[in-house]
C-alpha cells in the first residue's frame, strides 16, 4: 500500500507536532531532537524522516551532523482547510439569515396586502 | 482558564452573526424541525428530520442528503437549552464536538455566537481535510433562495 506523505499527516501526531515546535525555534541536528524525547533515537529518527518526506522538514548534511530546519511555508495548507472549514460552517449562518428575512419578508408582504 | 484557551484554539470553530430578525423568530427557525430542515446545510443538501426533540437530553437524529447522494447522519444530543438565550448540543458521532449557540436580543435584531469545540486535534484536521475537499459548499445560499421562493410562492 503507498503511504499518503501531506502535511496533515506530518501534524496526525503529537511528536512530530513537538518536533516542528522545536526546530521551528532553530535548526537542531537529529541527535539533540533525538535527546529531548522519551523514546528510542530510532522511533524520533523515524517521526524526522516522516516530516521530511511531507515537506515540513529539510534534512542538510554538515559533516557528519545532520542538521533538521523547519520548512513551514507547507503549514498555510493546513490552515486554508481550516478556512474553507469555516466559510462552512458560516454558510449556514448565510443560509439561516437568508431564510429569516424571506420569511420575514412574506409576512410583510402578506400584511401589505390585507392593509391595502 | 487561559491555559484551556490555549488548549481549544487549535480545535474550536467560532463565529458571531448578527441577524436581521427577532429572537423569538431566529430561536423558533432553529429549534422547529420543519424551519431547520429548510436551511440547514450547503448548497445542493437536503435534510431528513427523524427525530427533533429540544430539551436537556433531548435528541436530534438527522441525515442530510448530499447532491451526489451521499447520506450523511447525524446524531445530536442537546445538553442545555435556555429558551431564546442558549442552545448547547453534542454531536455524538463523527465528527464529536460540543456546539454552543447563545442568542442575544438587540431590539429587533439578534447577536448569534455560535462554537464548536472538537474532541481532539486529530478528529479535527481529519474533517478539515474531509469537509475542504468538497468544493463550492459555500454556495448555500443560492438552494435557500430557490427554495424559499417555492415556499413564499406556494403561499
Amino acid at each position: 500500500m503507498e503511504m499518503r506523505r501531506d502535511v496533515f499527516q506530518a501534524i496526525a501526531d503529537p511528536t512530530r507536532r513537538q518536533i516542528i515546535g522545536l526546530l521551528a525555534a532553530e535548526p537542531l541536528n537529529v541527535n539533540t531532537v533525538a535527546e529531548k524525547f522519551d523514546m528510542t533515537r530510532q522511533a524520533v529518527s523515524l517521526h524526522v524522516k516522516i516530516l521530511e518526506e511531507c515537506g515540513l522538514i529539510m534534512i542538510k548534511k554538515q559533516g557528519r551532523e545532520r542538521y533538521c530546519e523547519a520548512k513551514l511555508d507547507g503549514l498555510s495548507e493546513v490552515s486554508k482547510w481550516v478556512e474553507q472549514y469555516k466559510k462552512y460552517w458560516e454558510s449556514h449562518l448565510d443560509s439561516l439569515e437568508d431564510y429569516l428575512a424571506k420569511i420575514q419578508n412574506t409576512k410583510t408582504k402578506k400584511y401589505a396586502k390585507r392593509k391595502s | 482558564m487561559q491555559n484551556e484557551k490555549a488548549n481549544v484554539a487549535d480545535r474550536e470553530i467560532s463565529m458571531v452573526r448578527l441577524l436581521d430578525a427577532p429572537v423569538k423568530l431566529v430561536w423558533k427557525v432553529w429549534t422547529d424541525p420543519d424551519h431547520i430542515k429548510n436551511w440547514w446545510g450547503p448548497t445542493g443538501f437536503t435534510n431528513t428530520i427523524a427525530k427533533m426533540d429540544v430539551s436537556k437530553d433531548g435528541e436530534w437524529n438527522f441525515v442530510m442528503h448530499g447532491p451526489d447522494g451521499t447520506d450523511y447522519e447525524n446524531r445530536v444530543v442537546f445538553r442545555d437549552i435556555i429558551k431564546y438565550k442558549k442552545i448547547v448540543y453534542e454531536h455524538i458521532n463523527f465528527p464529536r464536538f460540543t456546539g454552543t449557540i447563545e442568542f442575544e436580543e438587540r431590539g429587533n435584531k439578534t447577536m448569534l455566537n455560535w462554537r464548536m469545540i472538537f474532541e481532539n486535534k486529530d478528529e479535527f484536521m481529519k474533517v478539515v481535510k474531509e469537509y475542504g475537499a468538497v468544493e463550492g459548499m459555500e454556495q448555500n445560499i443560492v438552494k435557500l433562495d430557490h427554495y424559499l421562493l417555492q415556499v413564499a410562492a406556494a403561499e
